[in-house]
């Protein structure tokens, strides 16, 4: 095609997130052992309950062997050669912003998340997340004033201990898998979000997440309940430097839905990828899921994931409640040598559940998009109803796009249904668009964001137009 | 406790195998070869094990309860005459398969330098000839039907074998080499009853521009299992359809594999299986385009009810080289009790930009509102619902060679025999 230079150049933006930020951290000796997990747990000053879940949890984890079924390829991780804790060096948690260290507060602002009181976005609560520690939050009094706790899950575990141990690791057991029982052992910090019975939360919440060091594991874990008739949105961020070495992101993410309760979870999700040889960028290796527990709750994920050297996650719902409800939308795109294995788990338990799936791959270069997804429809799901649809676009002859739906079902009265299907962006369709006198790079763009339009409308709105622009970025220079 | 329980099933596993291969009277005649590479490598590759993908939903207890030896055979119970447009081969003849019969014209039988030559070549160009059925049939098959097609062949080739005696297994290898331009229908009849394996390989190459019409119709009873594999290299501007319909087994499980070598060939699967009491029905596909323009059409449905339990996988897989192609994949399934159970995963791997490919996937019972215009209509519930589940069926029985029929498949899929 004439065009390939440009699609081709179109794709390949530098990663603007990409610097380091000089900051004195304090860190645990690189290596895994039970003494790392007992001093994290010090460090932290953390109840009997957590170190016992921590230690059983490195115990299950010393019996489990990595997984390798998604044959993504990549080394062999070595666990011992890792950082499982590092902390900007400063004080106990500031009771306001101006004191914390400057040099904090600007490689947030850097990143466009500003937490100082002037800059911040209106009627977003953020919680910052350097390395392994959470720097602040911002909006906090105000949520408390309708009884929403947003807070680290450190802070949480200190301020709120009854509500940590009744909840933790019970969507996400220790021993699910291999890095599930990783991060229960080490995870550092992440954010905690408590919406009492009745409460719709009065502005949407929001994580971001920096990988800073080199040479550090990032073991982050959210925890979000949404008591009875309670409603929230959420949104995860995530960015880290470049480094030609890879590094670890195993964080687990447990959501609960109680009777009537809705939680939207969306990421946008920008870790370092790697350069266009495939060397460096981040191991995301995510576990998440939530637990529609009670009747007609509903919990929705949304997630632009364009990050990462491999991604490997499945945001997952377990429908137990009557008439709970769950959502999955997805766009996923690759490019260079990036691997994104990515899709969703349905487990259908309860009568009159529905759930539907909507996912997006786009993949260019030489990059690999799976969909891998599971719809399980248990024998007491009566009434149970799923739809999903996974659509691959290909962008260059090199990069593969691979569907692979899972459908188990034991239950007359449910009906699954799944669709899939490819393209591509044809010549003639550009041609079109360029004949109207629209840019070419602005006709490709404009032709990924009606692909992913489905996806798009389900993100909050300040987000939504951020994502557009992200793809539109990302893809500079791959269509040919 | 598990690991305990396991480690018996593993030793249990390995038993069978030792046990059937211990039975198995000394390799001879003409497949020896083939027979002692088959036995090696299931001496050294136990049974497979639903840790494995490929056997995750598939569980071979209903096989391993049997204990089956080669035995002559005598059986023909309950064929129909054989048409006069269809030429009848039985598989299992005590002598010779030709029985004095001459083969039609375009048919010959390939001489013994020639089968050395082709055995295992589609095998190993589908990359299964180290898959465990195949390797359970290399072990025991003592012959080969190996057929050259030249120029169009008008009888419907019929393929039959019956296993009817207790503790029997049936092994049939057949070889089909299909010159340019050459067409052929054949329709494979496999009956099993009583405690009875039954093992098929096929192997058809398809040269360019030949067609092949081919229908299987496997039909069990009791404890009878089934294990078929067929292996079809297509080169270009070939034509391909495949037709198999499954009932009645405790296990079955049907592997069709389909290279297009330089694509621009035309390949359509349709399948219909029915899984009840507590049957096991399996099917895993895969077809692989190497070339450009290749085009795929498949249709895969199921039926379960009672326990039974019925599996699909199909695998698609569109490298680089096959720009253009189109191909479409449809798994529909009906589940008519609370105690079935379904598995269905369609597999796409596709790395060429200008191909479409589709696939869709659907579970559910029977349409409530189909249902209702029938009945609205003076039809009781029960029709209704038979006639549905038949229209279900037709789609893919009326698409087997003409010559099924005498076999009632649609009756004896759905028990009104």
């Amino acid at each position: 095609m004439s065009s390939s230079t440009s699609v081709g150049d179109l794709v390949s933006q530098p990663y603007k997130y990409g610097f380091v930020t000089d900051i004195e951290t304090d860190k645990i000796d690189k290596g895994l052992s039970e003494d790392v997990v007992r001093l994290i747990s010090s460090k932290k000053g953390e109840p009997q309950f957590l170190l016992d879940f921590r230690l059983r949890a490195y115990q299950q984890w010393l019996r489990m062997e990595e997984p390798d079924w998604a044959a993504l390829g990549h080394p062999a991780i070595d666990y011992q050669e890792m950082i499982y804790y590092a902390a900007p060096r400063q004080q106990e948690k500031k009771a306001s912003l101006d004191e914390v260290d400057p040099k904090l507060l600007e490689t947030f602002d850097k990143l466009g998340i500003p937490l100082s009181e002037q800059k911040r976005l209106s009627n977003v609560a953020v919680d910052a997340v350097f390395d392994s520690v959470s720097i602040a939050t911002t909006y906090r009094e105000k949520l408390a004033e309708h009884g929403v706790i947003f807070c680290s899950i450190s802070e949480a575990v200190k301020d709120h201990p009854e509500l940590i141990e009744r909840y933790l690791g019970t969507v996400v057991p220790s021993n699910d898998n291999f890095f599930a029982a990783l991060n229960s052992a080490v995870f550092s910090d992440g954010s905690f979000v408590f919406i009492p019975k009745g409460v719709e939360c009065p502005m949407e919440l929001s994580t971001y997440f920096r990988i800073n060091s080199g040479d550090t594991g990032q073991f982050e874990r959210t925890l979000i309940v949404a008591e009875e008739g309670a409603s929230v949105s959420y949104l995860e961020g995530c960015t880290a430097p470049m480094f030609d070495t890879n590094q670890l992101h195993a964080a687990v993410v447990e959501l609960v839905a109680l009777d009537d309760a809705s939680i939207k979870y969306s990421t946008v999700q920008n870790w370092y990828a790697g350069d266009e040889n495939g060397v460096g960028g981040i191991y995301n290796f995510v576990t998440k899921r939530g637990h529609c527990r009670g009747d007609r709750s509903h919990i929705s994920w949304t997630q632009v994931e364009t990050g990462s050297a491999i991604t490997w996650k499945y945001p997952s719902c377990v429908l137990q409640g009557a008439h709970s409800v769950g959502e999955f939308y997805s766009v996923a795109l690759t490019n260079n040598r990036q691997q994104a294995d990515t899709g969703t788990k349905m487990i259908h338990v309860g009568p009159h559940t529905r759930s539907t799936i909507v996912s997006k791959g786009i993949s260019a270069g030489h990059s690999s998009n799976s969909y891998r997804g599971l719809v399980q429809i248990g024998p007491k799901a009566r009434g149970a109803r799923n739809y999903s649809q996974c659509d691959s676009m290909l962008i260059g002859d090199q990069a593969a796009a691979n569907t692979y739906p899972y459908i188990r079902s034991q239950q007359p009265e449910a009906s699954v249904e799944h669709e899939a299907s490819t393209c591509r962006i044809s010549a003639d369709q550009l041609f079109y668009l360029q004949s109207r006198g629209i840019g070419f790079e602005e006709a490709v763009s404009m032709m990924v964001s009606g692909f992913c339009r489905d996806v798009f409308n389900q993100l909050p709105m300040e987000f939504a137009a951020e994502a557009d622009k992200l793809l539109a970025l990302k893809l500079e220079g791959s269509v040919g | 406790m598990v690991a305990a329980m396991s480690n018996s099933a593993a030793v249990a596993a390995s038993t069978w195998v030792t046990t059937f291969l211990e039975r198995l009277p000394a390799p001879a005649g003409e497949l020896e070869a083939v027979q002692w590479r088959g036995r090696e490598a299931l001496s050294r590759q136990p049974l497979p094990s639903r840790r494995q993908e490929d056997w995750r939903f598939t569980d071979l207890a209903p096989l391993t309860a049997l204990a089956p030896v080669l035995a002559p055979s005598s059986a023909q119970v309950g064929w129909p005459e054989p048409a006069a447009d269809v030429f009848r081969l039985w598989l299992d003849a005590p002598d010779d398969l030709l029985n004095g019969q001459s083969l039609p014209a375009g048919l010959s039988i390939l001489s013994s330098d020639e089968v050395q030559q082709a055995l295992g070549h589609t095998l190993a160009a589908c990359n299964c000839e180290q898959h465990w059925p195949v390797e359970l049939n290399q072990a025991s098959a003592t012959r080969v039907l190996a057929l050259r097609v030249s120029g169009a062949v008008v009888p419907t080739l019929e393929l039959v074998s019956q296993a009817a005696e207790d503790g029997v297994m049936r092994p049939v290898r057949v070889l089909l080499l299909l010159e340019e331009k050459a067409s052929l229908k054949v329709l494979q009849i496999q009956l099993g009853s009583g405690c009875s394996l039954s093992s098929l390989v096929m192997e058809a190459h398809l040269g360019r521009e030949s067609t092949l019409r081919h229908g299987l119709l496997a039909l069990g009873e009791g404890q009878a299992c089934f294990l078929g594999h067929l292996a079809v290299e297509q080169e270009p501007r070939s034509q391909l359809e495949s037709v198999w319909a499954s009932h009645g087994w405790a296990l079955s499980r049907f592997e069709p594999r389909v290279v297009q070598v330089d694509g621009e060939a035309t390949t359509s699967l349709k399948a219909l299986q029915l899984a009840d009491g507590q049957q096991l029905v399996d099917t895993h596909s895969r077809v692989e385009f190497r070339g450009p323009e290749g085009q795929l059409d498949q249709l895969h449905k199921a039926i379960a009810d009672d326990r039974g339990r019925s599996v699909f996988n199909g695998a698609v897989r569109v490298p680089r080289a096959a720009q253009r192609t189109n191909a479409s994949q449809l798994s529909r399934n009906l589940l008519l009790s609370n105690q079935a159970r379904i598995d269905t995963k369609p597999e796409l791997e596709i790395v060429a930009d200008d191909v479409r490919c589709a696939h869709g996937a659907t579970v559910s019972r029977l349409q409530t509102d189909e249902l209702f215009y029938l009945q609205s209509r003076g039809l009781s519930a029960s029709v209704a619902a038979g006639l549905l589940k038949r229209g279900f069926c037709e789609e893919v029985l009326r698409a087997l060679p003409a010559a099924a029929a005498a076999w009632r498949p649609l009756q004896r899929m759905l028990g009104e025999d």
